[in-house]
């Protein structure tokens, strides 16, 4: 087919996209989890305005623990040293106080091990998920760039099929090709939920970290979908 | 230190670039898709691989402690199963029927529906019969 990009250009965008992502935000990038979070866009709303409040409520409990047991010796969080690498004044490295935000790379580093005041509720405040809204504008962003290629490359063209390549191998019949897009949709959304992410979050990210769980799944999705498209042509 | 408004950005910038990406490989075909997974063509396989890659070395240069290791929970292999199933049938994967109507596709729609009900569907389940911790997604 002409017109799409050579296996390495593609390589070269997938692979920026899998590590400026992760460098940029501190999260792994995964669009079927952003897709399950849109969809419960009101709990997911309730949550973040909870936590938020429980973190406020935990770090200033756990302060006031922490002054209590030592006195003022100990600077408040707001004090604290920044950043990756950081020291805090107990010496031990500084999650990054919960009112100044999320440091780069928090998902991707363990969690602190030793007590500090603050230090367990900053850390849970940075595994925190990205706002919902975030995962709305990467489903927004997605159709807006396939469109910007569509477009550009001159492939656009509002059509009432999936193309010559899907009547061929699969079916013309236009009931029978929404019946079989609903049902592999069904199957699709169901399990990459049950898997835990899909090609970009277990195949692109998770594999890239080389993941055990991600190269599994990734081996399996990846063998099962050509399994069954070998067989398509001769079962339907 | 990540601003909210440098998230959305993010969310935008690289979702848009994911879009594009993805679109101008090729995954929004279904003809393409079949190729490679029938191994007529493997372009589109080795440009996903070849993605993996890249950011396999870069990340293994740049992070300076290896990521913590998610668990195999027990829906890996069937979620996975099912989802190579849904991809070979429908040519969606979940991000491409966004993009396939995107191009125009207006058929993908109902793709988009099904997945929305699978992914209602398996919350529903996990809940009452399959609890697992999943989760590798870190949005």
């Amino acid at each position: 087919m002409t017109g799409y990009w050579p296996w390495w250009a593609g390589a070269l965008g997938l692979g920026l996209i899998a590590v400026a992502y992760p460098l940029w935000t501190g999260r792994t990038l995964g669009v079927s989890g952003a897709w399950e979070r849109v969809l419960r866009w009101r709990s997911e709303r309730e949550v973040e305005r909870d936590s938020a409040v429980d973190d406020e409520d935990l770090v200033a409990a756990l302060v006031m623990a922490g002054r209590e047991e030592f006195g003022e010796v100990a600077a408040p969080p707001e004090a604290w040293p920044q950043g990756r690498g950081a020291v805090a004044p107990d010496g031990l490295p500084a999650a990054g106080g919960p009112a100044r935000g999320v440091p780069p790379w928090s998902e991707l580093v363990p969690p602190p091990t030793g007590s500090a005041a603050g230090t367990s509720a900053a850390h849970a405040a940075a595994r925190r998920p990205l706002p919902v809204l975030c995962s709305a504008v990467l489903l927004v962003a997605i159709y807006l760039g396939g469109l910007l290629a569509a477009v550009t490359s001159g492939r656009f063209r509002w059509r009432l099929d999936m193309g010559a390549g899907f009547a061929t191998i699969v079916t013309a019949n236009p009931v029978v090709m929404l019946l079989l897009l609903f049902g592999g949709g069904v199957l699709v959304g169901f399990g990459t939920r049950l898997a835990g992410g899909c090609s970009s979050g277990h195949g692109l990210s998770g594999c890239s970290r080389l993941q055990p769980a991600s190269i599994l799944a990734t081996a399996i999705f990846f063998g099962t979908a050509v399994a069954v498209s070998l067989l398509l042509g001769r079962v339907i | 230190m990540r601003s909210r408004g440098s998230m959305l950005l993010a969310c935008a910038l690289f979702g848009a670039a994911l879009g594009f990406t993805v679109s101008n490989i090729g995954f929004g075909d279904y003809a393409e898709l079949h190729r490679m997974f029938t191994f007529q063509d493997l372009r589109m396989f080795f440009a996903f691989a070849g993605g993996v890659g890249f950011a396999a070395v870069v990340l293994g240069v740049t992070l300076r402690r290896r990521p913590p290791r998610t668990p195999v929970h027990a829906g890996i292999v069937p979620g996975a199963v099912l989802f190579g199933a849904g991809w070979a049938i429908s040519g969606g994967c979940p991000a491409i029927p966004i993009v396939q109507v995107a191009s125009g596709y207006l058929p993908a729609l109902v793709t988009i529906a099904g997945i929305t009900v699978g992914m209602r569907a398996c919350q529903w389940f996990t809940t009452r019969y399959f609890p697992v911790d999943r989760g590798s997604c870190g949005m």
